[in-house]
């Protein structure tokens, strides 16, 4: 620091020479060894040997200076501690003194603070929970996940066969080990008293060791559990062993019966596991060199997933190239099943948060909106009260405060406000988080839990302390500006504004505004988005259809046709209940198909390069469209000649019909379905309306129907129609199954109608929140407006009735407020319409049906913030008119 | 003779028992009433001088010594009086103990 050129240390007051505590005590030893030297020199000794003898019997002076240098920093170091504390112990007293003092301004403050802090905390729990906590793993940023990318575009995350799996887990460079697992768990039927429909996953044993997961209970599967068809062992998951099998700790080891084969556990999965492939009740081990010994399960069909672990030193991005250049030699080895497909590799926190990241990285940000408003409206607020409390500012500065202290007073008032409202804001995030837990628990991953934990709790606290410092801030120092003299003297203009106070109060409302605009823009642009979704057409009518899974336990119904006879009977049956007007069956329901295969139209073309167009899959009973009211374009719907024994038919959807047959020569045309080129033709017999299988998407992706009698499955969807409520019939309906064969689990029984309602919550709670940040931070926007204008009308008040006096009319008084006010909305309105651009491109990903820059959810928008901000300003503007010039200027 | 551990900081105190004095008038009066005796460096008065104002026992202010120089002055505080009488009472006994056991012949 010595050799700082002099203007540094001029511009920045850096200390002369040596500091003050080393010059004081230089000085008080020269002034003893002075004394000492005359003393002596008094005594007769030359002053030349006194002074030395001194400096002799004093000890090395220079030791002893740094000695209590040292000595007095220490004091001085503890001093100011405690003056700091003793200051800021006053200024909290000072600050509640001053907050009960006017309690109605306090409560206001608190609320407000509390909502804006409140919103922050809640969606920071849900953001912490799913993008940042970490997953149920082991060093989970290490995890990666392959997916099949279907070149047609259909699928960017489809499933792997068993092949690639193999060669994948050989050929890779970039991981320490790689793990199978099917990518959806299946139904099964755990027998016992009251037989249950559970979730089964099929897992390579090494999944665990992968992913890092110790059994809580026994151990965890071993690679030869998976050997062979002899050992039956299973992995059972902490939910499940409390729910189904009681919490038993003597379970490990023990038998269960699943689908009527005896399986010997191996294990308890920890609490809180949940699988790559979803959540499930019980792991089997799975051996893929089983399914290579047959070649259409070897490479033909995909179902399986892949994770793997980097090894150290390598990037997701390294593993993405050495992964991909496998999927290309696969490709060129194995075209007819490869080349449809390229290999992706995605960070496994990315495949399991899916498509949640988008709609919480808005909500934070709209909940950061509203905050920012908070703030505005606050600083506004203190704003006037600071002008209001600028003689006690002066009396307190007369009295010897400095003005540092009393922005620091200020400061530590505000921050008070902020921790009173972020811990009432915590309390209302914790009810809010409890909601979102009730509603929206299928919305989002699985792992997720949502609650504050000590770091949400910590994220709020220093949100409210920086909250404190944002709104207090801006008065604190206007404060400082303020001239004490003359405000101690002249008493009749205490209550004017000073020009630079109200040009920074129309700022402030000019950013409320601004903020407003955009968050509202963006709630409408979703309202827009989310309408456009419901209203339009699925395709079918789901209005009073019942659907229940039925699952048959393949023990007892080993043949086709036995499967088949008992659906037949059971839909017979329930065809027989009063108020029932159609039953039909499906392997899977509407909007959630999931398979999907590969198309070859005979006679045409193959396609280019090899890449297989692909399309959904669905089997389905005779009646199913009748029932679900999809629409019979042309030809026919399945019958009884599409038997097993008959040829094989199909049905596509017209989208499919325009996409392979643009002549429009579909009907009777032959095509083939899945991997094998040589599979026997299908004959397409008819064509039916669209159905949008996924209901966030416009258009309507080609589906291909297969009749129930040619694709015969042990579990179904039946899909009952009724003219009557739905879930009445249930009670029914589980009297004519048990009637038929008590043994045989049903489950998800439920309106149609409702599924569906609950496959748009996650598009819905968005817009919902959305939407009450919107119309909060409106409520904000016009109290700052209202404030504003009631500030500027009261500090002219006087002039008001001197204009009055000298002949002004009312409308000219009124004319003079609005056109100062007037211009900080109009500021605001054109700095919303900045934010709008931005706010637009933030939720363009979430946009359905609708433009990102949308007239009329911007029109509807900019006239709901006008119109507020109107009546906000009705009632001060009404107010100045009213001016009485005899009281005012009495 | 060398100091004791804790003498200095009682021989200081007891010095400042009087009213303000500054450092070399401390040293002054040590001397004066050991008879010389004691040895000890003046600085190890003036580092003692500072911790006891360091533990709340003096405290000091510049002043205008009797040579019109710029001096400065240490006081005891409430606190230091009752640390001296604290130690004067353990410091005879201590002594009286000493001198007692050495007596018997």
């Amino acid at each position: 620091m010595a050799d700082l050129p002099h203007g540094i240390r001029r511009a920045f007051r850096l200390a002369l020479g040596r500091p003050p505590i080393e010059q004081e005590v230089d000085a008080e030893i020269d002034f003893h060894l002075e004394m000492r030297a005359a003393e002596l020199v008094e005594r007769g000794m030359a002053p030349e040997a006194a002074l030395a003898e001194a400096r002799r019997r004093f000890g090395d002076t220079h030791e002893w200076g740094m000695a209590m240098s040292e000595v007095d920093r220490e004091r001085v170091a503890r001093s100011e501690r405690a003056e700091w504390l003793s200051d800021l112990r006053q200024d909290l007293h000072f600050g509640a003194r001053s907050a009960l003092r006017s309690p109605l301004f306090t409560l206001l403050a608190v609320v407000t603070l509390a909502l804006g802090i409140g919103a922050n905390a809640a969606v920071f729990g849900v953001v912490k929970s799913v993008l940042l906590d970490a997953l149920p793993y082991a060093d989970a940023d290490r995890l990666v996940r392959v997916y099949g990318r279907f070149l047609d575009g259909s699928n960017d995350r489809g499933p792997l066969s068993a092949g690639t799996v193999t060669d994948i887990a050989a050929r890779q460079r970039s991981f320490v080990g790689t793990a199978a697992f099917a990518t959806l768990p299946r139904e099964s039927i755990l027998e016992g008293d009251e037989p249950r429909v559970v979730q089964v996953e099929w897992a390579e044993p090494k999944l665990f060791r992968v992913l890092g997961v110790k059994a809580a209970l026994g151990r965890t599967l071993r690679d030869d559990d998976a050997v062979g068809d002899t050992a039956f062992t299973v992995m059972v998951t902490y939910a499940a062993w409390q729910q189904l099998l009681g919490g038993d700790p003597g379970v490990v080891g023990g038998t269960i019966d699943i689908n009527g084969i005896t399986r010997t556990v191996a294990g308890v999965l920890p609490r809180g596991f949940v699988g790559p492939g979803g959540d499930a009740d019980f792991y089997y081990p799975l051996d893929v060199r089983l399914l290579l010994r047959d070649p259409i399960s070897a490479r033909g069909s995909g179902w399986l997933g892949v994770v793997g672990r980097l090894k150290p030193g390598v990037t997701v991005d390294g593993a993405r190239r050495d992964v991909a250049a496998i999927g290309a030699d696969l490709a060129r080895e194995y075209p007819r099943d490869n080349g449809s497909i390229t290999l992706s590799t995605v960070p496994l926190r990315d495949s399991m948060v899916g498509d949640t990241r988008t709609p919480l990285l808005v909500l934070m940000a709209s909940a950061g909106l509203v905050l920012l408003i908070t703030c505005a409206n606050l600083a506004g607020a203190l704003l006037s009260r600071t002008i209001s409390r600028r003689k006690e500012f002066a009396v307190r500065m007369a009295l010897g405060a400095g003005r540092g202290r009393l922005v620091r007073q200020l400061l530590t008032e505000s921050a008070l406000l902020a921790i009173a409202g972020g811990v009432a804001g915590i309390a209302l995030a914790e009810g809010g988080l409890a909601m979102l837990r009730r509603l929206a628990s299928r919305a989002l991953p699985s792992y997720a839990e949502l609650s504050l934990d000590p770091g949400a709790l910590l994220f709020t606290f220093v949100l409210a302390l920086c909250t404190g410092i944002a709104f207090g801030l801006v008065p604190a120092l206007s404060a400082r500006r303020s001239n004490t003299q003359a405000t101690l003297r002249d008493e009749s203009r205490s209550a004017t504004e000073s020009r630079p106070s109200r040009r920074l109060r129309g700022v402030l409302v000019a950013a409320q505004i601004a903020l407003c605009v955009s968050l509202l823009a963006g709630a409408g642009l979703l309202i827009r988005s989310l309408a456009a979704l419901t209203s339009a057409s699925l395709g079918f009518n789901a209005g009073g259809v019942l659907s229940v899974n039925v699952q048959l336990p393949a023990d007892r119904y080993r043949s086709l046709e036995e499967q088949e006879n008992f659906f037949e009977q059971l839909e017979e049956r329930l065809r027989g209940l009063p108020g029932v007007t159609g039953v039909a069956d499906a392997t899977a329901l509407p909007t959630a198909v999931m398979q999907r295969n590969g198309i070859r139209v005979i006679g045409a073309p193959p396609p280019p390069d090899n890449v297989l167009p692909f399309a959904l899959y669905a089997g389905v009973s005779d009646d199913y469209f009748r029932t679900l009211g999809i629409p019979l374009r042309s030809g026919r719907t399945f019958g009884p000649q599409d038997g097993p024994d008959g040829p094989p038919t199909i049905i596509i959807s017209e989208s499919m019909a325009r996409r392979f047959w643009p002549k429009g020569d579909a009907l009777g045309a032959q095509m083939r379905m899945g991997p094998d080129p040589n599979s026997t033709p299908l004959t397409v017999v008819g064509i039916v309306g669209d159905v949008r299988n996924d209901p966030t998407r416009p258009d309507a992706e080609p589906i291909t129907y297969a009749p129930a009698r040619q694709d015969v499955r042990q579990s179904r969807f039946l899909l009952v129609r009724t003219s009557g409520d739905p879930l009445a019939l249930v009670r029914p309906f589980r009297g004519v199954l048990t009637a038929l064969d008590p043994s045989v689990p049903m489950r998800d029984a439920m309106a149609l109608s409702a599924f569906l309602s609950d496959g748009l919550t996650g598009r819905r709670r968005p817009v919902v929140l959305m939407s009450a940040f919107g119309a909060l931070a409106l409520l904000l926007a016009s109290v700052g407006v209202y404030a504003m204008f009631a500030a500027m009308a009261a500090a002219r008040e006087r002039e008001f009735g001197i204009r009055v006096a000298l002949g002004s009319t009312r409308r000219e008084i009124a004319a003079l407020v609005l056109r100062q006010g007037a211009v900080w909305m109009l500021a605001g309105l054109v700095g919303g319409a900045a934010g709008v651009v931005v706010v637009a491109r933030l939720v363009s990903g979430l946009l359905y049906g609708v433009r990102p820059l949308d007239p009329v959810a911007l029109g509807i928008t900019l006239l709901t913030v006008v119109a507020c901000a109107l009546v906000a300003l009705l009632v001060p503007v009404r107010r100045a008119t009213r001016v009485d010039p005899i009281t005012t200027l009495r | 003779m060398d100091l004791l551990k804790g003498t200095l900081d009682v021989l200081v105190l007891k010095a400042l028992t009087w009213g303000p004095r500054h450092g070399y008038a401390v040293a002054r009066w040590i001397e004066d009433a050991t008879t010389g005796q004691l040895q000890v460096e003046d600085g190890a008065l003036y580092h003692a001088l500072h911790r006891l104002e360091k533990q709340g026992w003096v405290e000091s202010e510049w002043g205008v010594s009797e040579a019109n120089r710029r001096a400065r002055y240490y006081t005891l505080t409430r606190a230091g009086r009752r640390q001296l009488a604290a130690k004067t009472a353990t410091w005879t006994r201590y002594a009286e103990a000493v001198f007692a056991a050495l007596r018997t012949a």
